[in-house]
């Protein structure tokens, strides 16, 4: 055996051996300059986008009041229950244990589990009651990944009084998404989607604040480096007046159809419904599924709103339009007389009137009985190009520009619209139904109310509007726009009006001590209904108009009222009107009233 | 049992290097583990330091040649132990590789390393053949490729891989024919280099998935991702001692244990990165040293393999920090927490000091 042995290739290998491992280590210092000096200010920007997060802190959505302050939609305390998956040790065991606390299905957990963004609580049930909380408070231990947060929430303590107006709010919507208006938002952000509540969205949703954190792998915020407080939206003053409001939901119990009333010296909305209505609030949290799509395939349209979506014949109340336009055009004068004897045989076509007629009428006689024969005879007279431009010069046909979405503009027919529509000419009969305000007219509830006050502030045309200030702030551009109509016309029309309801077909909304103007209208909708084969008598009944304003002399309330399939105005429209008109001068009880003529008007 | 002029032969440059790495994994286990359940991990290293320095006495004191007399006896309880541990070791992190022994969890295959070096170096340090072909390590190849196979069973792929440097080392060594050792280079490069760019997404995947089932592409990317960040927003002066947020803020995994010298690149920045790779590379350097100072083949061959190991298990995870190799389950040697990887890391630099002490003894 050698002491030593021949250890050379050992020894010359070995230096192979350090050059490599001096060779390695230099590579590695290499690659880590590259990272830490070359692109370390790229990954110092990665490491802060790791450890801090934004935030949004919701701003609540400004409240809205009424002309008196009285609050109608305000923002209550609401808790959401939250589930972050990735707190849970055991997502499964937890999920369970949270559907059976909630007493909600396991699998609707999952699913919104499943459509989570990583690390962001999933919302498992919005507004929970406080016996939820009190039950997840209980067993917080074993629900590891399960907190409880409070969030304002959206509140209409009228439930459905005034929906329409007032309107509603939902998660932001794939379309709305992409409009400049809601620029900034995200999804899942709450906006107005119906209403006041989408008109002012912008100027109600204040302004979000946000907080910048530091929050680990977890997801769990360990500190705060910045603050942003919300700014809450600011309150919205509506001209509406609840207690109006509500003495006009009570008018409508029990019926369809719409009413609104406004201020004819300013056009400020003083109230409106439509009904059927909603609540509003089922919305706030997310409408159930099953809910919504009842509410949209109801043959009862309890969404559309009826005042300013609502396009109906406006029956014999467009009397008002005729009789203007005549007086103004020169075709008839206050003493100008018809004879009528019940029907008018002209065009090959028996216009028909009372069955007994009204025999000579002059103009005050015939809106005050709502002879049909003498409007017939004044149609005739002024023919459909000057009904059609004067309909146009009162405010039919064209948006009154509320400040409510989706105003729809009703129709004035006329030979060029015929023609640009159907390709047929106009034909003289239709003339003589546009004159009693049949055949293809269609106003709105709110474009009506807006005629009652031109005549009753001296003929302007105001513009309707819900918002008196925003923040202390009064809207611009509310001026109304001067028609140009003679007093001796307005005289006219006023005296026919008083007479309406002081001894004509209106007198249902008589009131003791204030003088009520208004007229009475019937849509016929029995060729509609016949069309629709819709066989219930209930459905063959025409819509019932009245319109109205008070007191005739210094008017201060302009009203239109509108019932679907109620019967003539004077039946089914005028008592309504009555009772909101009690109500806003203060008369509790409805006086009853005294007949004064027969109820078998012609309308 | 030592003689006194043995220990003026101890090599204290590189003790003295290896309990600065040491210490230095102490303070980073003690910043990356500020809170939380486990808060104080870095006093249980201490203990184990403690232990391991004691492995190293015993390493030591034994005169390294009676050891490697031994090498097959070690060999065969290797090969049983590895055994016990597939069929009965409980099921941990769901692989099987540590044993309970008492409270302590042991990593059998960590000490395995030790006892294939000893056998690789017997082996060859026997074979009297001036220069070797491939033909001629076939056989201690296959003895230390059933070692690899039964710890790559557990699954532990990483500890497996440290074999094959240990073995081709000492080979090395041995007298390999260059030939030999190119051939074997160029097919496995040329192999890996053809094959590689070849295959899909999903075929990379199942290799990766075969040859370790514990895989998981998607977590490993979060690793190597946030790694990266780790390290490359340390900068050049690091965010400073328990203030790197990618640490601290719990975005590094395995922060304390194999991702240690993340949190230390992102903390100390790449000064710090530079000079703990100075000291590692002065900690192999002088291991090399030590084989070619050895009296004798098995002494020589012994150092190289045990010298190879820790080389590889520094580069590899180091460049696996680095974002420059696939992340696996492969500890920092010295600084990584965990008692059984420190434990043998201590007692293989035990044997390497008992190399080069005996220098000179008969």
């Amino acid at each position: 055996m050698r002491i030593y042995e021949d250890l050379r290739v050992v020894q010359a290998r070995l230096g192979v051996l350090q050059s490599l491992a001096v060779g390695l280590m230099t590579l590695l210092g290499i690659q880590f300059w590259n990272l830490q000096v070359v692109r370390g200010k790229t990954f110092r920007a990665l490491a802060e986008n790791n450890r801090s997060r934004s935030v949004t802190l919701a701003a609540p959505r400004g409240p809205l009041l009424d002309r008196e302050g009285r609050v109608l939609v305000e923002n209550r305390p609401s808790f959401n229950v939250l589930l972050t998956p990735e707190h849970a040790d055991d997502l499964d065991a937890e999920v369970s244990r949270l559907a059976r606390a909630l007493e909600i299905g396991e699998a609707q957990i999952r699913e919104r589990v499943a459509r989570r963004t990583l690390f962001r609580p999933v919302v498992v049930k919005a507004d929970a009651a406080l016996a939820d909380v009190a039950a997840l408070e209980a067993r917080h231990l074993e629900l590891p990944a399960v907190s409880v947060d409070v969030v304002p929430l959206r509140s209409y303590p009228l439930a459905a009084a005034a929906a329409h107006a007032l309107g509603r709010v939902g998660e932001i919507s794939e379309r709305q998404l992409q409009l400049p208006e809601y620029e900034g938002l995200g999804p899942g952000a709450l906006v107005g989607q119906a209403g006041l509540e989408s008109q002012y969205n912008r100027r109600l949703m204040g302004t979000d604040g946000f907080r910048r954190v530091i929050v680990n792998s977890r997801g769990l915020e360990v500190a705060e480096l910045e603050r942003q407080p919300p700014v809450d939206g600011p309150p919205l003053t509506l001209t509406l007046d609840s207690r109006l409001q509500a003495a006009m939901d009570r008018a409508f119990a029990g019926r369809a159809g719409s009413a609104v009333a406004l201020d004819p010296r300013t056009g400020e909305i003083l109230a409106m419904t439509s009904t059927p209505a909603y609540d509003p609030n089922q919305f706030t949290t997310g409408i159930e599924p099953a809910l919504w799509s009842r509410l949209i395939s109801d043959s009862g349209t309890p969404l559309m709103n009826r005042v300013i979506q609502g396009q109906y014949s406006p029956g014999s109340t467009f009397k008002l339009v005729i009789a203007t336009a005549a007086l103004e055009e020169g075709v008839i004068t206050p003493s100008t007389t018809f004879y009528c004897p019940g029907y008018l045989s002209v065009y090959n076509t028996v216009f028909r009137c009372k069955a007994a007629g009204h025999g000579v009428m002059d103009v005050h006689h015939a809106l005050t009985l709502s002879c049909n024969v003498f409007f017939y005879q004044t149609g005739i007279r002024l023919e459909i190009g000057r009904i059609a431009a004067w309909a146009k010069r009162l405010g039919l046909g064209a948006p009154t520009g509320v400040d409510l979405p989706y105003e729809l503009a009703g129709l004035v027919p006329s030979p060029e619209w015929k023609m640009r529509i159907f390709k047929t000419p106009w034909y003289g009969g239709e003339t003589v139904s546009v004159a009693i305000g049949q055949g293809q007219v269609g106003a709105t509830p709110l474009q009506m109310a807006r005629l009652a006050g031109a005549i009753a502030n001296g003929g302007k045309l105001v513009r309707p509007h819900l918002v008196r200030s925003a923040d202390g702030q009064p809207l611009p551009g509310m001026e109304p726009a001067e028609i140009g109509l003679k007093p001796a016309t307005l005289e006219v029309i006023k005296s026919g009006m008083k007479a309406v309801v002081a001894e004509g077909t209106g007198w249902r909304a008589r009131l003791p001590g204030i003088a009520v103007a208004g007229k009475t209208g019937s849509a016929q909708v029995v060729a509609k209904a016949r069309l629709e084969k819709t066989p219930t008598a209930f459905a063959i009944l025409p819509h019932g108009w009245f319109l109205a304003f008070a007191p005739a002399d210094a008017p201060r309330i302009a009203l239109a009222v509108l019932v679907e399939h109620g019967g003539s105005g004077g039946e089914a429209a005028a008592p309504v009107a009555h009772d909101i008109l009690a109500a806003f001068f203060g008369l509790s009880r409805p006086e009853p009233g005294t007949p004064g003529v027969t109820d078998t008007e012609a309308e | 049992m030592i003689d006194r002029r043995l220990f003026f032969n101890i090599d204290w440059v590189l003790l003295g290097a290896v309990l600065l790495l040491s210490g230095l994994g102490v303070a980073m286990i003690a910043s990356a583990t500020p809170a939380g359940r486990f808060s104080g991990l870095y006093l249980k290293q201490i203990y184990a330091i403690g232990l391991g320095l004691l492995g190293l006495v015993i390493a030591l004191a034994i005169d390294y040649r009676r050891l490697a007399d031994r090498a097959i006896v070690l060999y065969a309880a290797s090969v049983l132990v590895l055994l016990y541990v597939m069929r009965f070791a409980p099921v941990i992190k769901e692989t099987r590789r540590w044993i309970q022994i008492g409270s302590f969890q042991l990593q059998p295959s960590e000490f395995v390393k030790i006892a294939a070096a000893l056998f690789v170096a017997k082996v060859f340090a026997e074979s009297r053949l001036e220069s070797m072909g491939l033909r001629d390590v076939l056989i201690p190849g296959a003895a230390v490729g059933i070692l690899a196979v039964l710890i790559a069973r557990g699954p532990d792929l990483g500890t497996a891989a440290c074999l094959v440097p240990l073995f081709c080392a000492a080979a090395f060594l041995a007298g390999l024919r260059m030939k030999a050792v190119l051939g074997l280079l160029l097919v496995m490069l040329l192999v890996a280099g053809l094959a590689w760019p070849y295959l899909k997404d999903y075929q990379r995947t199942r290799i990766y998935t075969f040859l370790d089932p514990s895989l998981d592409p998607q977590g490993a990317g979060y690793q190597k991702i946030q790694s990266q960040i780790a390290v490359g927003s340390g900068g050049l002066l690091g965010k400073g001692y328990k203030q790197g947020s990618q640490a601290q803020l719990g975005y590094l995994p395995a922060r304390h244990t194999d991702f240690i010298f993340s949190v230390l690149a992102e903390e100390m920045g790449f000064l710090g990165v530079v000079s703990v790779l100075g000291l590692y590379l002065l900690v192999i350097w002088r291991m090399l040293e030590t084989a070619q100072l050895a009296r004798d083949r098995v002494g020589a061959f012994l150092v190289a393999g045990l010298a190879a190991t820790f080389t590889f298990q520094v580069v590899y995870n180091v460049a696996m920090v680095a974002g420059l190799v696939p992340v696996k389950g492969l500890p920092l040697p010295l600084m990584s927490y965990g008692g059984s990887s420190i434990f043998s890391s201590l007692i293989a630099v035990g044997l390497i000091l008992n190399v080069r002490m005996r220098r000179f003894a008969n």
